[in-house]
Order: C-alpha cells, then sequence, then structure tokens
C-alpha cells in the first residue's frame, strides 16, 4: 500500500499540484445488537481505500477510491487535480499551508486481548452481562438496546512535503439505550457509551455492566424520590461528564479555526470566537480547558495528525484567557502559526477538517466534599440527556439526568430534570472551584459535510458554578 | 454488477446459508463546498460496493464487500459463516420478501443531463450571486451531484435495477454575525434546479433579520418554516420506524391506533414520489416502493415495516425495509388550505421560526425535546415581522403535532445536512409552543 498512497503523491505533483496528499485507511471490525434481550444480528466491517487532497493554483480538490489499483487511483488523482484548478478560478485568495516538520513515524497502540481474536458469541457475552447486571437491579426496564463494535484503524499518511506516517489504531465500545419503567412513570439513559482505543481488557476492566445497573437504579430512585428542582439563582456542581459535554460544546467547537474562518458556516456554524480574541479573558482563573490526542487508551487517540502533523495537548483556555485555537495547516497560515496538529478525517473517502479529540476541565484543589460544603442551596448534575448549543457556540442548554438537590453543604434527595441554560461566557465566568480528579467520557463528534463523526472523549474535573439560574421544565 | 450479485449469491447458497440480499452500488457523487463567497473545496467520489445480507438459521449478519474479486467474495462468505455459526438466533426474525414483483418507473428520478454535466461550478455561481444581489455579505454552502446505480439480487426471486440522479445545493447567506438565512434545493432533473430560489431566500431571510433584539420566552404561537418543520419531521421519521419503538426511541411506542396529532396532520411516507430525493423503485428486499400513511387525520395508522418486523406484527411490510431497521423515504406533511398571508394573518403575536438545528431529545419515549431556531427568527405582530435572536424551542413532538393550527397550500421538498430524510412540509402554524432562553 505504501507505493500507491507515494505514487498517488507524485501523480499529482506531476499533473500541476502545488500540494498533494494522498492517505491510505483500511477498517476491520465487528458490531454487535442485543435488543430486549434477543441478538439482533452480526456485521462484519471490511472497508478500505485511498483519498487524495491536493491544491492546484491555490484551489483545492478532493478525490478518493475504494478500487486500489494504479489506474483506479491515477484516476482519483486527475479527477482532484481538475476539481482543484476549477476551484481556484472561484476564489478571492489561494489556499496556502503552513509549513511543518514532518516525520517517516510509524506507531501503533497495543491491545492486551486482542478482540480479533474473540468470537462474535463471546463479544455478545459482553452485552448479555449489562442484560443480567440491568435485571438484578429489580429495576423494571422494559426496552433495552445493547451494542457491541470494534474497530481496527490502519491508515498510511504521505504528503508531498515529505510526511509519511503509518499506524494501527484499535478502538472498542459497547453503547446502551435503557427506559426504565415504573410507578407509571418513563425515564431514559439514552446512547450511553463506554469507549477507548485499545483492546477488549478496556472494556472488561470498564464493566460497563456496573455504569447500566447505576444509571438504572439513579433512575428508579428518580421516579419515585426525584422532587422538583430549585429555582433562580443557586449554585451549580457539575460532575466531569457534565464538565466534558460543556468544554466540548462551547470551548473545543467555537475554538476550531475552520468555524472562525467561516469555511464551516453552511453546516455546523460559526463562531462567536473572533481571530482577535486570542488572550482575551473568558472565564474565571480557576478555568484551564486543555485539548489533548496523545492521552493513551483514549476514545480520540492520535500521534500524528490526518495531515501528519505531531500531536501535542493545546491550552484553549489558560487560568480563564483563551490561549490557542485548534488548527489546521490552511487556517494555522492565515493565523500567521504553526499547526497543532487537528486535523481529522473520519475515512479515506473524507478530506481531514480541524476537529477535537479529548477535550477536559484541568483539574483544580478541591475535592467532591469541599466543593460541596459551603453551597447552601444548589443542585449537583451527576448526568444529563437533552443537550444543545446555537451555531455561533454561545447560548446552550444541558439537562440533568441524574442530579440531586444541594442543601447546607450536603447532597440530599434526587431532583427532576433541572435546566442549564446559560450563555459561554456565564458558564465559564461562574466557576469558583475546580475538582482534583479527572474523569473522562466517550462521544461522537458531528460536523463537516458529508458527516464526519469523529471518537472523541469529553470530561475533567467536577465544578462548581455560583450563583446560576437554574430552569425547571 | 448483476453478474457479481449472482456469483456472492451462489457461493452464499453454497455455503448453506438460508436468505441472501445481495444489494450492489455503483456511486458517482460530486461536491463543491463554498464559504465566503468562494469555493473552499470540491470533491468526487466514485465507489462500488456490495451490501450482503445473509441468514443462517435464524442468525443474521451483514457486511459490506468493497474488494469484489471472486476469492474475497468467497472468504468473506467463509467469515461470516465461520462467526454466525457459534451465535444464538434472533428469534424474532421471520425473513425476507417474497419475490419476484413487478416495478414501474418513477417519474422525474433520472436525467441525462446530470451525468452528462462537466462542471457545476455556475450553479454555485448563481446561488451566491442570487444571495448577494439580496444583501448578503458572506455566502457559504454546498452543492452535490449525484448519479447512482443500485442492483438487487435475493434469494427470494428478486432482480431488480434503478438508477437515479440528483442536483442539490443548501445555501447560507451572512449579513453580520447574528443575521443569516438559509434557501435549500433538492431536484432529480437538471431542468427544474433552481439554485437561485436557495440563494435568494438565503439573502432574503439574512436581509429581514437585520439588528435583531433578544428574543422573548413563554408560550408562543409558531409559524414553522417548511425548512424549520423539516428538521422535526426529518427526527420524527426515525420515530416512526418499528425498530426504533422497539429499541426505546419513539414517542410514539404503543400508540397505534391512537391520536397523536390534531386533525388536519397526515403524514405519509412516499418511496415512489416523482422528483422525491429519497426514491427508490424498490426497498432493500425488492418490495415495489409505495405511499404509506403513517399518521392520518391525526391517528397513527402504522409504523414503518420490513417483511420481518411486518409478520411479527401481523402486519403487511410498507416496503421501508432496512433489513434490520426498516426507514422513510420520503416523509410528506399533506399540505392544507392557507395561502402563506393568510396563515401569517392568523397570529397575531407570535415567532416565525426559518430554521432549527440541534435538535435533542431529553426522553425519546416522552417526546420531549429541544431544538434551536438558527438564521432569521421574528416576532410576528399584526403582520409585521421583527428580528429576534438568541431563543430555543423547548417543547414535546406529540404536544407540537397535536397543536398544529394551519397548514399552507404552499409545500417544499427539503433534504439538507440537518434534514437527512428528505421532508415535504407546507408551512405550519403551531399554537402554544414553548420558547426558553439564557437568561444569564
Amino acid at each position: 500500500m505504501h507505493e500507491l498512497v507515494e505514487f498517488a503523491v507524485e501523480k499529482a505533483l506531476e499533473l500541476g499540484a502545488s500540494y498533494a496528499e494522498a492517505r491510505f485507511e483500511e477498517k476491520n471490525g465487528t458490531s454487535l445488537t442485543m435488543k430486549n434481550g434477543s441478538p439482533e444480528g452480526l456485521e462484519i466491517l471490511a472497508d478500505k481505500g485511498i483519498g487524495v487532497r491536493v491544491l492546484v493554483n491555490g484551489g483545492m480538490g478532493f478525490a478518493s477510491t475504494n478500487v486500489l489499483t494504479r489506474e483506479s487511483v491515477a484516476e482519483a488523482v486527475q479527477k482532484a487535480v481538475k476539481l482543484a484548478r476549477a476551484a481556484s478560478k472561484v476564489r478571492n485568495e489561494p489556499i496556502r499551508f503552513s509549513d511543518e516538520d514532518f516525520h517517516e513515524v510509524y506507531y501503533e497502540v497495543k491491545m492486551r486481548k486482542d478482540f480479533r481474536d474473540v468470537s462474535p458469541e463471546e463479544k455478545l457475552e459482553l452485552l448479555r452481562k449489562i442484560e443480567e447486571e440491568v435485571k438484578a437491579t429489580g429495576v423494571n426496564v422494559p426496552m433495552r438496546f445493547l451494542s457491541y463494535s470494534d474497530q481496527v484503524w490502519h491508515k498510511v499518511i504521505a504528503n508531498s512535503d515529505g510526511a509519511f506516517i503509518e499506524s494501527f489504531i484499535p478502538r472498542v465500545s459497547t453503547t446502551y439505550n435503557l427506559v426504565v419503567f415504573e410507578n407509571g412513570q418513563m425515564e431514559q439513559a439514552p446512547f450511553v457509551q463506554r469507549a477507548f482505543s485499545g483492546g477488549l481488557e478496556l472494556i472488561e476492566k470498564d464493566e460497563p455492566w456496573k455504569w447500566a445497573a447505576k444509571d438504572v437504579q439513579a433512575l428508579k430512585r428518580l421516579i419515585y424520590e426525584g422532587r422538583k428542582p430549585p429555582e433562580g439563582k443557586v449554585d451549580l456542581v457539575i460532575s466531569p461528564e457534565v464538565a466534558g459535554i460543556a468544554v466540548h460544546e462551547s470551548v473545543g467547537h467555537p475554538y476550531e479555526a475552520d468555524r472562525i474562518f467561516g469555511r464551516e458556516a453552511a453546516q455546523a456554524g460559526e463562531s462567536f470566537v473572533k481571530p482577535e480574541m486570542l488572550g482575551e479573558r473568558i472565564g474565571s482563573e480557576v478555568v484551564t480547558v486543555i485539548e489533548d490526542p496523545t492521552i493513551p487508551n483514549s476514545w480520540g487517540f492520535y500521534l500524528y495528525d490526518d495531515e501528519g502533523v505531531k500531536a501535542r495537548p493545546r491550552y484553549l483556555i489558560r487560568d480563564g484567557i483563551i490561549t490557542e485555537f485548534l488548527t489546521n495547516r490552511e487556517y494555522a497560515y492565515r493565523l500567521g502559526q504553526r499547526s497543532n496538529a487537528a486535523a481529522r478525517a473520519i475515512n479515506y473517502n473524507r478530506e481531514p477538517i480541524v476537529r477535537m479529540a479529548n477535550t477536559y476541565l484541568a483539574p483544580g484543589d478541591y475535592s467532591l466534599e469541599e466543593l460541596i460544603e459551603d453551597i447552601k442551596l444548589g443542585v449537583y448534575m451527576v448526568s444529563f440527556n437533552e443537550w444543545n448549543i446555537d451555531d455561533r457556540r454561545y447560548q446552550q442548554r444541558y439537562i440533568g439526568r441524574e442530579a440531586y438537590l444541594i442543601e447546607d453543604g450536603e447532597i440530599k434527595h434526587p431532583v427532576r430534570r433541572p435546566i442549564l441554560e446559560i450563555t459561554t461566557r456565564a458558564l465559564w465566568s461562574s466557576v469558583d472551584a475546580v475538582g482534583r480528579e479527572v474523569e473522562f467520557y466517550p462521544g461522537t463528534c458531528g460536523k463537516g459535510e458529508p458527516g464526519q463523526g469523529v471518537p472523541v472523549w469529553m470530561g475533567g474535573a467536577h465544578a462548581r458554578l455560583r450563583d446560576i439560574p437554574l430552569r425547571r421544565p | 454488477m448483476f453478474d457479481v450479485n449472482e456469483l456472492v449469491l451462489k457461493k452464499a447458497k453454497e455455503l448453506g446459508f438460508g436468505d441472501v440480499v445481495v444489494l450492489s452500488h455503483e456511486m458517482n457523487r460530486r461536491q463543491v463546498r463554498f464559504a465566503n463567497n468562494e469555493i473552499t473545496v470540491a470533491k468526487n467520489w466514485h465507489e462500488r460496493k456490495v451490501e450482503l445480507f445473509v441468514e443462517l438459521g435464524k442468525r443474521i449478519a451483514g457486511t459490506t464487500i468493497t474488494e469484489l474479486s471472486e476469492e474475497n467474495i468467497e472468504q468473506t462468505l467463509k467469515t461470516l459463516l465461520s462467526n454466525m455459526r457459534g451465535m444464538s438466533p434472533k428469534e424474532d426474525y421471520y425473513g425476507i420478501a417474497e419475490g419476484p414483483f413487478k416495478y414501474r418507473d418513477i417519474p422525474e428520478t433520472f436525467d441525462k443531463a446530470i451525468v452528462e454535466l462537466d462542471e457545476p461550478n455556475e450553479y454555485v455561481e448563481r446561488a451566491i450571486n442570487a444571495a448577494l444581489e439580496e444583501g448578503a455579505k458572506r455566502v457559504a454552502g454546498v452543492l452535490y451531484t449525484d448519479h447512482d446505480r443500485i442492483y438487487l439480487t435475493t434469494s427470494n426471486g428478486v432482480e431488480a435495477f434503478d438508477e437515479g440522479t440528483g442536483i442539490e445545493i443548501s445555501v447560507r447567506a451572512f449579513i453580520g454575525d447574528l443575521e443569516s438565512g438559509h434557501g435549500t434545493n433538492s431536484v432529480r432533473v437538471l431542468k427544474k434546479f433552481d439554485p437561485e430560489s436557495a440563494g435568494r431566500k438565503a439573502g432574503e431571510i439574512a436581509s429581514l433579520a437585520r439588528n435583531p433584539e433578544q428574543g422573548p420566552e413563554g408560550k408562543f404561537d409558531v409559524i414553522f418554516d417548511p425548512l424549520a418543520f423539516a428538521n422535526l419531521l426529518s427526527y420524527m421519521s426515525f420515530m416512526t420506524s418499528a425498530y426504533a419503538a422497539e429499541a426505546g426511541f419513539s414517542f410514539l411506542v404503543n400508540k397505534l391506533g391512537q391520536k397523536v396529532a390534531s386533525e388536519i396532520v397526515t403524514i405519509k411516507d412516499v418511496g415512489n414520489m416523482p422528483n422525491g430525493y429519497g426514491t427508490r423503485k424498490f426497498d432493500d428486499e425488492g418490495v415495489p416502493t409505495r405511499e404509506t400513511a403513517i399518521i392520518e387525520n391525526g391517528t397513527l395508522k402504522t409504523f414503518l415495516l420490513n417483511t420481518s418486523l411486518a409478520k411479527k406484527y401481523g402486519a403487511e411490510t410498507t416496503a421501508n425495509a432496512g433489513l434490520i431497521m426498516p426507514h422513510a423515504w420520503n416523509i410528506v406533511l399533506e399540505p392544507g388550505d392557507y395561502s402563506k398571508e393568510e396563515l401569517f394573518g392568523e397570529v397575531k403575536r407570535g415567532i416565525y421560526i426559518t430554521n432549527v438545528w440541534y435538535t435533542r431529545f431529553q426522553n425519546y419515549v416522552t417526546g420531549d425535546f429541544s431544538t434551536i431556531p438558527r438564521d432569521g427568527i421574528f416576532l410576528v405582530e399584526n403582520g409585521e415581522l421583527k428580528p429576534v435572536r438568541n431563543i430555543r424551542v423547548s417543547d414535546n413532538l406529540q404536544h407540537i403535532l397535536e397543536s398544529v393550527e394551519a397548514l399552507t397550500r404552499e409545500s417544499h421538498h427539503v433534504h439538507w445536512w440537518e434534514v437527512d430524510t428528505p421532508v415535504s412540509t407546507p408551512y405550519v402554524l403551531v399554537k402554544d409552543v414553548g420558547i426558553t432562553r439564557a437568561t444569564k
């Protein structure tokens, strides 16, 4: 495959491209689902192909093929070059890329328990274990949708600036949707995922069945003991899971340079953040948000991005100040910077665009007890269901699934659906203390057209927000 | 590609599989993405692939084969077989449709002119210019052309072919940071393609939306533009699949035969709609697609079914396979009898929402959700439109359907990034819709 990738790059240069990049990707894996205790079927994934991206006269073209012959790849290259040339005529400014240091690298994530050696029936046992543990709680859960998925991602990336990166990254996950029906009421934990880069041992160690059992017990308790949350201005403690979605939506996304410059305007939107806001305060001094693709076994793991640039941790907010945007080479050039390796593509047939990997609220020095102990009246939001944010990433809302009243420094009874509806600036300015322990939660980040759902982790430490206008449904 | 299909079927039967479905695709797709009035990237995809579904003693499995050599086909089937042998059966599996079937050509689904179109960039420029003429400063969007051939062969006697084309554009126009509008146009034949209409609408809404003020909250009568209501109906279309109902992703669970919407609401899936972006001659089992009333005059008539789920529930397939998960082709909300002016005239004080995105559910089974208006939002007061911003629709899907008060005669076919399942819908007036906003 190395030869075909190199051939594509050389061919593009021959045809007049000033820059060329070819990416071979192969994904192999299995997925299984179980609906209400019945196995729904097995899906085997075996997909591979090459994508070629070129610059010609400052226009960008992309083409892909899953027919892996020299003829077919040459045809894709010709198409990409032709498209780029035509696109260059409808541009005000030519596209240019930042200068970077490139390497020839091979890396892989090792599996201690290689899921390729495990039978589908044995993988199905993991889902059966979730069924059993949920049943063992005694909670009535009439609808149970469970799925398991594993894939090995093999990539070979070469570009005309000297990058040659080959990687093997295995990814493994389980997901559940559980509907609890008790006392005539329904509560739901939808699309809850546990996911890692690595082998099956990571799922076994993580024990998704324990998460599922905890979820349905919390929902049952919510049905029987849940009361209205307090309204008006209260204090709010958000868990790592809620902090994670908040940093992903209101820090990660608006700091994506392609959105800042309007490239995503018709799809995922623009951003309230402008290039001149670097160095501006957006949150309180205890807020630091880090974006780090290099966290071992993380769901969003990579060491080199899909433009061949070496990854590193990126400090989006440091001590409340906007310090860095997420960039690829195109927007790094626009900003007069070096790329920080945020270019990702979900498959060979997609262009690399600016994406998050693992985004988290950096830890502070409080224990959870210390965060709670001097709250007179507040809410502890442990998990969430509904969430959304406007397309400039400014006005957002998160609704608690598992949540509790805090009264006189103690966690009390569950509360139903506390609603945090707040602006980004108010959210991060209201944080007065952050916990010590960091946890991560997986997700699929949607962006691009055609859509590219990329695996990400979101998380962080607990955080305490003061004087928050909480709502009720 | 029927020769490939035949080979796959023959080898599968030799290995002892029961039901076998082989669905091959040859796809040519082009994309031109644009932003800030210039093209950001142009793309081309050419793909050949075989989607394969097999059954072995009620165990079911699927895969996609992209390398179509005889050796790889054989290898793939053997892999499926060895993986399935040890698996537990799916006890509620009841087979695939019995063919053969007769198919009719569906008008306006194929156009040679789209296949032969050399260069679509002029359409992009026309859309951008139309938006700029309406006052937009920045225009962004995407144009696609599609040419697909599908070949279906099943172990139950189906051999079917369909060839389709399409061209579509989605345009978003901006004036400042907060003033934007959106328009789309999706058609199957070139002569009906009107990129200017999409650009013009985007530009017009952006111009009307100048200098918006913070919007109100409370209960309001809301007029949903077709673009906005299509988003809600596209989400709803997933919930009409019997699979989604079983898996706990639908507010329609256990409501067959019950009233779930206002009497003026009739929602259909029309798989054989001329010029429909989701139209196909047959479903994944080869059953000829058709029109299915899902909600008729407010009453839930059926979930969308394939043969297996239909047999499970003692019904007939609705020709919506998806072998694992039935799905809609083109969702149609039947139009009403209001003109657009009459509909707006019904509203003394309400809100006109031109587009929404990021629809998310608190609880799929109850239908509680919120969605965010984007682009122009207007307070409607005695026929006048006043631009507002930063509000959120926070309500319940069944409540929205039950509160539909009026529908226009004018209807639009919508398909874009946020409306994955194509939807045809009029302008819709809904009473007492929950509107919230951030207060800090």
